[in-house]
């Protein structure tokens, strides 16, 4: 299983770039003219992400940096251990639609700290693949095409976020409990 | 929404930092201008004298600095720390104590709280009076300490994650024209028209707003899959590219349109089916069965997309969120 996925995640973005390009230019397309062409863009989208990035990131770095996340657990903590969270895992699913890196620092150190085969290792792992980093994930998309009025995607968003904690913990407990 | 939750972010931040300020204070947890008493060392006969930079040695008893913070730990004895000294005049002196393993853990936190970068406490220290030829009782008063929950907001919030903020975008130059350049090529030679013809009939389902021969449905379905796959480094640019082509039926620029948020929803609820980092970091913590969670990681991530394409599909009807169209 485990070679498996390593061969997967090592030859699966060679395969697609050769497989493409090879596909094209049976095809006829001039594929160095056109790959260029197509590249020239990536500048300006990195660029145009800037402002919604550091207006997302600078947020949730006061909340982070302020100690928000700690007093938000002691006000959660009650009611997410009815439901079988462990008190130790309540930070990861606060920090993970706001931070990617974050969250995945928090994971490892739960997985190390107590065991990757304990409840709380498991639940985090768990926890960690059952959602994104909502927040950035919307910054850099929405800010790739100049979107700043978001609608629905925020609570849409917060929803699936909600629901992948509620579940990984629920999930969690039905396989190992 | 976002406006409210960006601001409830930052000022959740900015209370929860000043609060612990406040009560830092109000309890005088760093002991502000009290000075401790030790006694001072200085060897090879070094006189204490103006301008003068030496190193010596204080010795502190710990149960005495235990309980002049109010901690709980009580251990006997003295212990003795080196410390670094830039006198002033005879008496008076700057005093730079290099972090030891005996320290209390308060000592730990003030240093790194200190405005300097070094691994040392900053402090003063006054000579009361001579104990022996090399001995000297004396007072160290660390350098006082207020309001560093707002501190940490200014530089580890707002100054560090500004520019973490261009440092992630700027890194995202080269892998995103790679891929938009990749993505080009297969749009020429119509693949990605191919890929989005399979899945038509899911396609126009979930995006009814977009023609099922448009491009933007090839890039999005490549997207998904370099997420399932767990190819973070090609699913950015892929669903940026996505959200370029969806950003041309847009007949309201800087407005999300229902499409934009039904594939902004997917992404962010992940639909990862191979989870390598998490795996990896299992594996490394010596787990015996790395990849058991892969399952129900599975059910847990499903579950949460498709409440999230639900909500999505049922808030889109909401008059709110039509009105924004218009």
């Amino acid at each position: 299983m485990m070679t498996v996925l390593h061969i997967i995640s090592i030859a699966a973005i060679p395969a697609l770039i050769v497989f493409i390009l090879i596909f094209a230019a049976l095809r006829g397309v001039k594929i160095y003219e056109v790959f260029v062409e197509g590249a020239k863009e990536g500048f300006q989208v990195a660029v145009r992400i800037i402002p919604y990035l550091v207006a997302m990131l600078v947020a949730i770095g006061v909340f982070r940096a302020g100690g928000a996340m700690e007093m938000l657990g002691t006000i959660v903590g009650p009611i997410t251990t009815l439901i079988g969270m462990d008190p130790e895992v309540l930070p990861l699913a606060i920090l993970r639609p706001l931070s990617g890196s974050g969250a995945l620092g928090v994971m490892s150190e739960l997985v190390t700290t107590h065991g990757p085969d304990s409840m709380i290792g498991r639940m985090a792992s768990v926890m960690m693949g059952s959602t994104e980093t909502t927040f950035y994930v919307m910054a850099v998309y929405f800010g790739s095409v100049g979107v700043y009025r978001t609608r629905h995607a925020v609570p849409g968003g917060l929803t699936a976020d909600f629901v992948g904690i509620i579940s990984a913990v629920l999930v969690t407990q039905l396989f190992f409990g | 929404m976002l406006n409210y939750i960006w601001l409830g972010l930052i000022l959740a931040g900015i209370i929860a930092a000043l609060s612990t300020d406040v009560s830092d204070l109000l309890s005088d947890k760093y002991r502000n201008e009290k000075p401790i008493d030790i006694v001072l060392t200085l060897e090879d006969g070094i006189e204490p004298a103006a301008g003068k930079e030496v190193d010596g040695t204080m010795t502190i008893n710990l149960e005495y600095l235990h309980t002049f913070y109010g901690l709980d730990r009580v251990e006997d004895g003295l212990h003795t720390f080196t410390v670094h000294l830039t006198f002033s005049s005879s008496e008076k002196a700057v005093a730079r104590v290099p972090v030891q393993e005996e320290f209390p853990s308060i000592w730990d936190e003030m240093t790194e709280a200190q405005p300097t970068d070094d691994d040392a406490l900053a402090g003063s220290i006054i000579i009361v009076n001579r104990a022996g030829t090399e001995t000297y009782n004396a007072e160290f008063t660390p350098d006082p300490l207020r309001f560093i929950g707002l501190q940490r907001v200014t530089n580890d919030g707002i100054v560090s994650y500004a520019s973490t903020a261009v440092t992630i975008a700027i890194g995202l130059i080269g892998i995103m024209a790679l891929w938009l350049g990749v993505m080009k090529v297969a749009e020429e030679a119509g693949l990605v028209q191919t890929i989005a013809s399979g899945l038509r009939p899911i396609m126009t389902r979930l995006f009814p707003d977009v023609p099922a021969n448009h491009p933007a449905m090839g890039a999005m379905i490549l997207n998904i899959s370099a997420n399932m796959l767990g190819l973070a480094n090609a699913a950015t640019p892929l669903g940026l590219k996505a959200m370029e082509e969806l950003n041309k039926l847009n007949k309201k620029v800087g407005t999300a349109t229902d499409a934009m948020c039904t594939f902004l929803v997917i992404n962010t609820s992940s639909v990862q089916l191979i989870p390598a980092t998490v795996i990896a970091i299992r594996a490394s913590a010596g787990s015996a069965n790395p990849t058991e969670i892969i399952v129900p990681m599975i059910l847990a991530t499903a579950t949460a997309t498709i409440a999230g394409i639900t909500a999505v599909k049922l808030l889109q009807r909401l008059p709110v969120y039509r009105k924004q169209l218009d």
